[in-house]
């Protein structure tokens, strides 16, 4: 962890168009909590509807996608990265300071957001807004490592993330059951799953496979990222 | 005393273009082309290429599985105005990895001048960018379905074949093709990085989804099935098979109904006018 990188990173994140997509989306997703709330009124099943399709399904990946890639990929982009790279300061340090900075915006967007969307159609009625918003923090955590990794690894990285997130986790684990069990959506699912008791709400995974499963992912990812900013090669593409 | 120049122009062989000059047209053709072989990888590199026939292979997927289930079952199993919405994930992750392609490097290298420099003018640039990706997204739609059709003549299944399915669902390609790729390409032009141009449309097509899924089971569980359909239309998707089954008579592919489909075609077209517009103004900007 060095503090000067994650200040450059967090200052590079924030004071460009990105943040409006790191906004939008969270203000989006308590601008319809109180929509609902206005039709409906305090109703557990359309907050746990929202929850499912919107928080975990929608937001949580996008932003994942838009924070993990975003600290890392623009910077090998512009080839600006050898600077960093030329500095006495060890690879992997780099990778943490990096998934530091992209874990904790995803964090504060996604679980704050989560949390109050949830409270406003619900209040704390059966655990489903503090559930979810765990869901969110730890799954947002695994999302920003997967996507930092995905960042370093090949230039297209956004396009591979959407390919997972979208098709994979969507499509493929809407049809394939056997394909929920390695979905970072799922493993957020079954978290939130745990505190809640809402009888309008079962995860598909277990406890016992979702939480050494987040935890091996994010760690996995992050030593990975380290290890290939060790070797990061700075070629030419289309 | 002999004053020796100081400085010479050689001649060293330059010389003047005498042939015709094709002009704005073929130029606006040119661009059109080259950007509709772009989207698909052709004249890229390898590793450009890898994205976008990894994605016609996806489309193509259904139809196989359509044609060998219609010679060895002898049913109609996938109607075809029902593809496009049931491959909507795919045609949101090809519309966002590839609109990007088309606008940002232009913009992001700052290359536009060049372009205008030449009897191009910015309407004629936007045009051509508009077009290759309407053709690329039309294409993507319509040979799955051709195919599948000539499979099923070839098949012959018991019964009419579905020469009206076919051709309302080639009808709404053409929509299809229309509204998201000046949708898309509207999100896409906003911003000269690709990474982040891929982020905003697919978080369109994703966000846009989510809220019309969201919207209408809650307001089919509380009763309000008067409005819920509306809340479909959220979807440009859903938007388009609408404007389809009105126009060609379709079933629609959710099962549900959908309003009036003139209200549709109105949005559909509203949508469209303001996505063009956008760009329009995008890249007056941006040339000047």
């Amino acid at each position: 962890m060095n503090t000067v990188v994650a200040d450059i990173t967090y200052r590079a994140m924030l004071g460009r168009k990105r943040i409006w997509l790191l906004i939008l989306l969270p203000v989006a997703l308590v601008a319809l909590a109180a929509l609902l709330r206005l039709i409906n009124g305090h109703d557990e099943q359309t907050a746990v509807t929202l929850m499912k399709s919107f928080a975990i399904g929608t937001m949580l990946p996008l932003l994942g996608l838009i924070a993990g890639t975003g600290v890392i990929a623009p910077e090998i982009e512009d080839g600006t990265i050898i600077h960093l790279l030329s500095k006495p300061i060890s690879r992997p340090v780099i990778a943490v300071t990096k998934f530091v900075v992209a874990a904790s915006l995803v964090a504060v967007f996604a679980a704050v957001s989560t949390f109050a969307a949830a409270y406003l159609l619900t209040g704390s009625e059966s655990g489903v807004a503090t559930g979810f918003t765990l869901g969110a923090l730890f799954g947002g955590i695994a999302y920003a490592a997967v996507f930092l990794l995905l960042g370093v690894l090949t230039r297209h990285a956004v396009a591979v993330g959407v390919i997972y997130a979208l098709l994979w986790e969507g499509v493929v684990g809407g049809y394939v059951p056997g394909a929920r069990k390695f979905s970072i959506q799922q493993w957020a699912q079954s978290l939130a799953d745990q505190i809640s008791s809402s009888p309008f709400f079962s995860s598909e995974v277990t406890l016992g496979f979702a939480v050494p499963a987040v935890v091996l992912v994010t760690v996995g990812a992050v030593v990975w990222t380290g290890q290939r900013l060790r070797s990061l090669s700075l070629t030419g593409d289309d | 005393m002999t004053t020796e120049p100081t400085a010479v122009i050689h001649d060293i062989g330059y010389r003047h273009y005498d042939g015709v000059r094709l002009g704005r047209g073929r130029a606006t053709l040119a661009l059109g082309v080259q950007s509709l072989r772009g989207v698909f990888g052709l004249g890229r590199t390898t590793r450009a290429k890898i994205m976008p026939l990894l994605l016609v292979a996806i489309m193509l997927m259904p139809t196989v599985v359509s044609i060998g289930v219609m010679a060895l079952a002898k049913q109609y199993v996938m109607p075809y105005p029902g593809y496009a919405i049931f491959m909507q994930a795919v045609i949101a992750v090809f519309l966002a990895a590839q609109s990007p392609y088309l606008v940002a490097p232009d913009l992001r290298f700052r290359v536009l001048p060049l372009y205008l420099s030449r009897p191009l003018t910015v309407t004629d640039y936007v045009l051509a960018k508009l077009t290759a990706l309407a053709i690329a997204l039309f294409g993507l739609l319509a040979v799955p379905l051709t195919i599948q059709f000539v499979g099923e003549l070839l098949v012959d299944l018991p019964g009419p074949p579905h020469t009206g399915d076919y051709l309302g669902a080639l009808g709404g390609a053409v929509l299809f093709a229309l509204l998201l790729s000046t949708v898309s390409i509207a999100l896409a032009s906003f911003t000269p990085r690709r990474g982040l141009g891929v982020a905003v449309v697919i978080a369109f097509f994703m966000f846009t989804a989510a809220v019309s899924t969201t919207f209408f089971a809650v307001l089919s569980v509380s009763g309000r099935d008067s409005v819920a359909p509306w809340a479909l239309l959220l979807n440009p998707f859903f938007l388009v098979d609408s404007v389809q089954s009105a126009l060609f008579g379709t079933a629609p592919a959710t099962g549900e109904g959908y309003p009036s489909g003139i209200a549709s075609c109105a949005i559909l077209l509203a949508v469209i006018a303001l996505a063009v517009t956008g760009v329009l103004l995008r890249y007056r900007k941006a040339a000047s």
